[in-house]
């Protein structure tokens, strides 16, 4: 490696800022458009993790990913406000998730209200509009519904679980390039 | 939503109608035709699976996308 490259990337990494103690940063740097490159770094990245954990967890890297959304979901809702009403629950989870997600509740025409009863079992159909897991996912020419999705489900069920103390089931029912539609299974 | 089938476009082949979760397609007479728009929730497949590129959505949520290549949309902008 020749000095002149060392100076070069010396000089990079070089600047007259003074930094101190109290000095928290108060907004990202830099600025949004300029991360573009890094937010396909890091779908990039997430998509080789996902790929490498189904080559060699198999079928199990589901229920890893599902669990570790779970808990994720349970760690950050146990600071809401707690509620019977999942109408309610679903519409701080929204909050909660926007930004990263962005779902609705949603019912097929004939259905007169958004819970459900059919076959025995009690559900609230969501529509997930925006979705970084699916970004990810196509960004990477991976199939959607796999371990990704999971971490998603796991997380949605932790909230929904943590703000109701209902328990709770999420089904992929579909998914497409701009939207899924998911079953939340209520117990 | 209102969806559009071009009628000239449409070559019959069925897979809107197999795809669709929600049963919003049917063939009458070899053409597509969507007789419950109003089940549809927007996911956008029946545009991915269709061969002739003959369906139209209107009043759709776009949803946000942040996966296309940079540098083949520059290229792309180049020659469009
Ligand atoms: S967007 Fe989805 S739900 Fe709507 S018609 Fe197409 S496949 Fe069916
Ligand atoms: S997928 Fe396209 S071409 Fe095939 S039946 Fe449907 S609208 Fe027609």
């Amino acid at each position: 490696m020749s000095a002149g490259y060392i100076d070069e990337m010396h000089e990079a990494f070089h600047s007259d800022l003074i930094y101190r103690a109290e000095d928290i940063p108060l907004e990202c740097s830099p600025k949004p458009k300029e991360l573009e490159h890094t937010l396909h770094g890091v779908m990039k990245l997430n998509g080789l993790v996902i790929r490498s954990l189904e080559e060699i967890a198999g079928r199990g890297a589901n229920a890893v990913t599902y669990r570790a959304g779970k808990k994720f979901g349970h760690e950050v809702a146990q600071y809401f406000q707690k509620r019977e009403d999942v109408e309610g629950a679903l519409h701080e989870l929204s909050d909660l998730l926007r930004g990263q997600y962005s779902f609705e509740v949603w019912k097929p025409e004939d259905k007169e209200t958004f819970i459900i009863e059919e076959n025995g079992e009690t559900f609230i159909y969501l529509v997930f509009h925006d979705c970084i897991v699916r970004q990810t996912l196509r960004r990477n020419g991976l199939d959607q519904g796999g371990p990704l999705c999971q971490t998603l489900f796991g997380y949605v069920v932790g909230a929904v679980e943590e703000i109701t103390g209902r328990k709770a089931k999420l089904e992929i029912v579909h998914t497409g390039p701009n939207a899924c539609l998911k079953k939340l299974i209520l117990k | 939503m209102e969806i559009h089938v071009d009628k000239n476009a449409c070559v019959g082949c069925g897979l809107c109608v197999k795809d669709c979760p929600m049963h919003v397609y049917e063939l009458q007479d070899n053409v597509s035709v969507a007789v419950r728009p109003n089940n549809c929730m927007g996911c956008l497949s029946c545009h991915e699976i269709c061969p002739a590129q003959a369906l139209e959505h209107r009043g759709i949520y776009a949803a946000r996308r942040h996966y296309i290549d940079i540098k083949v949309c520059e290229m792309l902008r180049k020659v469009v």
